[in-house]
């Protein structure tokens, strides 16, 4: 039977997936680095460049109205807020009222929203390339995870995360249902495109004709482009928790006490790492679709998952 | 002694093909050609006279009863008047560097082998190996479409083999799903024996209708490519107009039927299963579909390959209306009707290639005052046009009046009001263009040598059999149809 | 094995057999879409295995092996050779667009589901939802021939088509009998033998793809 969450384990949770986001980040940039045969930089990175960001001034166009000195305080407060409804260390529904998965959903998607209107505001041409080009993916990758959501939630009667994860219990592979390997393929189909990596955006390149999110962040600079990177690693992060909390046991069953959440620790990070090597693995194995082949490849994620809720209705 | 010849049949055309890759003499191969034929014709005379006196026979994964001895003997009379006509049409063939001489053995052998798969496809008793050879016959013939090489022939060869091979896999599966019905009714007896159609007759009525149902449709859709119903039809006109023309002959006056075999003894399964209404239903669908497509590409055709392969769609069509309207007349016109258009198709289609050998050309607005220059090949060719347009007293207004009598004594009304109207239309069109092939001022471009002697003994085997199959029925041929119909009707 | 266990296996190598159709469906390279039918194949020999397990049927442990050998192993060989040897054009072209063919291939999924499901005593004779399963994959094999221009991934399309045949064939209780099976692999694989020769022809003697000839029509 699963316990509930009280509040200072969700507020741990959440703290957690904020301050370690950059740390996974620098992992798969590692990752990366190491199979494509380059030392690379070292995994605190990101922590390093956020320090160096915090401390510099700020630039801010002429045409900005002062709504875009707001933005990233605000898409990171999505963010976070996103976060702290993930179960990381222990399974089971919260002690107190929190929102479930499709409030998670539409936090990400609120931040999404704000970024892309930030980047319209400041009135540059490859802000708003990048927020057109955004736009354009984001309602192919939202229904989809929708699905997927949906069809894990059919068995458990819920959608709230915790109260999900709880209902799969300690159960792996050889108990899954058909239509859990159709939604972890859509999921991993769709991982990339939600964190903004290749074959759908590529993080490491400020070239024009590329780049999605990097176009919207252009304009930003000093402490708020700090917020809007923060903002990005800890969206990744919160999506790599969301396929595990979907897909994976989280957790030991009776996993009140320390030594539990010490245990779910650990799991949580291997699972991550996991995740994490599956990304790297794409991003250093593809090259970044065209444009117009997104929508196509993200076809195969939403067709997977519209199928896995199939496969639970039927 | 008929048991054995159930083994002997199909091996006798394997062991010929065999034979035929020893050799390069093109004397020698059309030798063996005809010879291995005649073999054919003549044990196949002996099996249709003792299934006759003792009744069908079974052996292993073959059996014979009378329902298949009709298709048999409709295709090895055909093998036998196509390696006649190919003596004579060969020399020409090869004259002109249509076919090439050192390549000749791989050709007759792949007839040869074409020709047994369809003899096992006729003798199957088992719906798995009825399948392999139905597949067998594909790959076989798919190369043949494709012999002459040249960039139509092998664009006709790839669409026939993908349509087919598309169309025969949903038979396959049509055929699990009867299997899969069957292995739920008799628990125990499933296993090696299986899939015997046979076997599964006896049981027939116990099985599933639901499973059965959707497999009937599969094979429907499967079998119904390979016999050419609209709108599975895609790759016939496209194969008939660019094989050798023996080979055109073989596949609309043979494989086609093989393929309606297929799908009646579905059809008795599915009678048995889920009430005759069901199959009924389905046959009509295709069969008028067929006709009704059938139509408008024969009136606008140029190409007089091409017009006798859509001419053979409209026939199949018509043999699926026959066994869709049922009853003992219905069945009885419809195999009656097999038999009668894939004899006066072949003689259509001997008689279109000589012409076309005569003109260099397919196109039927080149070929004018055929009677001037070759006046029995066109006597032949204007008496096949007449036959297959269904007038009296050919055989084919026989079965086809047949075929409507059923239809009007089960009050199928609108099918039978389509139907007749399309076969006025379409007689209408042949005639005319038959008309004016035949007569008319011939263009100077036309060849004004003898005609051969072989393919024209070919047609008049061929010829004979139409018009007396128009006068008379033989009683013994007419006992075997009737045991026939016995078999789909029960 | 209990029933219950071949049951969930099957069901589970059912929707990764749907997964890797989707791959091949909507595969932009030959390549992904040969390696993905290897998988299916892959796939269906472990089904066969399974079966074969659990029945004791010593028939389907032949069917599985020669399923794995040819299917998975030789035929995506001869293909990728094809490929090369050929040097053809990598990227596939469709006739309609990738997203509409993904639209009918859920349309045709959700059918196959709800036919299957409309039978009521089949789960006697199959396993688990290896009906369904085969239906869809055996149309959307026929989906990918004919939407498919190349060559070569209508042959991808064909091996995927009978993929789903013989997974519901395997999944018949009493298994079919091990003769015709084999007979079956063996016409598939003189087919394909034929078709890539005849690809092959085609590009030496009229030096064209099967994709550019399409003059015979009317």
């Amino acid at each position: 039977m699963t316990v509930d969450r009280p509040l200072g384990l969700v507020l741990l949770e959440m703290s957690l997936l904020v301050l370690l986001g950059p740390l996974v980040t620098g992992t798969i940039q590692k990752l990366k680095a190491r199979l494509q045969c380059r030392q690379g930089a070292g995994v605190l990175q990101p922590y390093r460049d956020l320090a160096k960001l915090l401390g510099k001034g700020t630039v801010q166009a002429d045409t900005a109205s002062g709504f875009f000195r707001s933005v990233p305080v605000l898409v990171l407060a999505a963010t976070v807020a996103a976060a702290a409804l993930v179960p990381v260390l222990r399974a089971g529904p919260p002690a107190f009222p929190l929102g479930d998965a499709v409030m998670l959903l539409g936090l990400l998607a609120l931040a999404r929203f704000l970024t892309a209107v930030g980047a319209l505001d400041a009135g540059g041409a490859f802000g708003g390339m990048g927020a057109s080009r955004e736009m354009t993916v984001a309602p192919l990758v939202e229904p989809a995870l929708m699905l997927v959501v949906f069809s894990t939630a059919v068995v458990a009667g819920t959608t709230e995360l915790g109260a999900l994860a709880g209902q799969r219990g300690t159960s792996w592979f050889p108990a899954w249902r058909a239509a859990d390997f159709l939604g972890l393929a859509a999921m991993l189909v769709l991982l990339p495109a939600e964190t903004g990596r290749i074959p759908v955006d590529n993080p490491d390149t400020h070239l024009e004709l590329t780049m999605l999110h990097e176009g919207m962040l252009l304009e930003h600079s000093g402490p708020g482009l700090a917020c809007m990177v923060l903002a990005s690693h800890t969206r990744q992060l919160v999506m790599l928790g969301l396929v595990s909390a979907l897909f994976f046991p989280v957790g030991p069953v009776d996993g009140a006490g320390v030594p539990g959440l010490l245990v779910g620790a650990g799991a949580f990070a291997a699972k991550i790492l996991l995740l994490a090597t599956f990304l790297a693995l794409v991003e250093s194995s593809y090259a970044k679709l065209r444009f117009f082949r997104v929508p196509q490849y993200l076809g195969v994620g939403f067709v997977c998952a519209l199928l896995a809720l199939g496969l639970r209705i039927l | 002694m008929a048991e054995t010849l159930l083994w002997v049949l199909p091996l006798v055309p394997t062991v010929t093909a065999l034979l035929m890759l020893t050799t390069r003499n093109r004397r020698l191969l059309s030798a063996l050609d005809v010879g291995g034929s005649a073999v054919l014709v003549a044990l196949t005379l002996v099996l249709a006279r003792e299934v006759a006196a003792g009744g069908p026979r079974a052996l292993g994964l073959l059996r014979v009863d009378d329902l298949g001895l009709v298709f048999l003997l409709l295709l090895v009379v055909l093998t036998l008047a196509v390696s006649i006509y190919t003596v004579g049409w060969l020399g020409e063939a090869v004259a002109v560097g249509n076919m090439k001489a050192e390549s000749l053995r791989s050709y007759f052998a792949l007839v040869h082998a074409f020709v047994a798969t369809m003899v096992v496809t006729v003798l199957a008793d088992n719906l798995g190996v009825l399948w392999i050879a139905m597949e067998g016959t594909t790959i076989t013939s798919a190369i043949l479409i494709g012999y002459h090489g040249h960039h139509h022939g092998l664009e006709a060869a790839w669409k026939y083999i993908i349509v087919t091979t598309i169309g025969i896999s949903f038979g396959l599966f049509g055929t699990v799903l009867v299997y899969a019905a069957y292995a739920a009714a008799v628990p125990l007896a499933a296993g090696a024996g299986g899939l015997s159609w046979s076997a599964i007759m006896q049981v027939a009525p116990s099985l599933d209708p639901g499973i059965v149902r959707i497999g009937f449709i599969f094979v429907m859709i499967g079998y119904g490519t390979k016999a050419g119903l609209a709108p599975m039809h895609l790759w016939l006109p496209d194969a008939h107009s660019q094989a050798p023309t023996p080979v055109s002959a073989l596949l609309s006056g043979v494989l086609i039927k093989c393929a309606l075999l297929g799908i009646i003894r579905f059809q008795t399964i599915a009678a048995a299963a889920c009430g005759p209404a069901f199959p009924t239903q389905v046959l009509l669908v295709f069969g008028l579909t067929s006709v009704i497509v059938a139509t408008p590409f024969i009136l606008a055709q140029h190409d007089i390959k091409r017009l006798l392969g859509y001419h053979s769609v409209e026939h199949v069509g018509i043999v699926a209306l026959g066994l869709g309207f049922g009853g003992p007349v219905g069945t009885y016109g419809a195999l009656l009707h097999v038999v009668n258009h894939g004899v006066t198709k072949a003689l259509a289609f001997f008689a279109a290639g000589t012409a076309i050998a005569r003109y260099g050309s397919r196109d039927m607005r080149v070929i004018r005052g055929l009677l001037a220059v070759a006046p029995i090949g066109a006597t032949l060719l204007m008496l096949a046009a007449l036959s297959l347009a269904g007038l009296p007293p050919f055989s084919i207004f026989v079965s086809e009046l047949m075929v409507l009598r059923a239809g009007i004594g089960d009050g199928h009304w609108p099918a039978v009001a389509i139907f007749l109207a399309m076969v006025v239309v379409i007689l209408a069109g042949l005639l005319h263009h038959a008309g004016s092939m035949a007569f008319g001022e011939a263009p100077a471009s036309a060849g004004r040598q003898r005609e051969a002697r072989s393919p024209l003994l070919g047609m008049a085997l061929l010829a004979a059999i139409m018009v007396l199959a128009g006068l008379t029925i033989p009683t013994s041929f007419d006992g075997l149809l009737r045991r026939a119909t016995g078999i789909v009707v029960d | 094995m209990s029933p219950e266990t071949v049951h969930t296996i099957i069901d589970d190598l059912g929707a990764l057999l749907l997964l890797t159709m989707i791959v091949i469906v909507a595969a932009t390279q030959i390549y992904r879409a040969i390696y993905a039918v290897a998988a299916q194949s892959l796939l269906i020999a472990v089904a066969g295995a399974v079966l074969a397990a659990s029945t004791g049927n010593v028939d389907l442990w032949v069917i599985a092996g020669v399923t794995l050998a040819v299917k998975a192993l030789v035929l995506p060989w001869v293909l990728h050779r094809v490929v090369q040897r050929m040097n053809v054009r990598r990227e596939v072209e469709p006739v309609i667009p990738v997203a509409a063919t993904l639209a009918l291939t859920v349309a045709v999924v959700v059918m196959s589901f709800q036919l299957s499901a409309s039978l009521g005593s089949v789960g006697r004779a199959i396993t688990g939802n290896a009906l369904p399963v085969g239906i869809a994959l055996t149309l959307l094999g026929v989906l990918v021939m004919a939407t498919q221009k190349t060559a070569l991934t209508q042959m991808v399309g064909l091996f995927a088509s009978e993929n789903g045949i013989f997974f519901t064939a395997m999944a018949v209780t009493q298994g079919m009998p091990l003769i015709i099976e084999i007979g079956v692999i063996l016409d598939v694989i003189l087919a394909a033998l034929v078709m890539a020769i005849m690809v092959l022809r085609v590009r030496s003697t009229v030096d064209a793809d099967i994709a550019d000839l399409d003059e015979l029509r009317g």
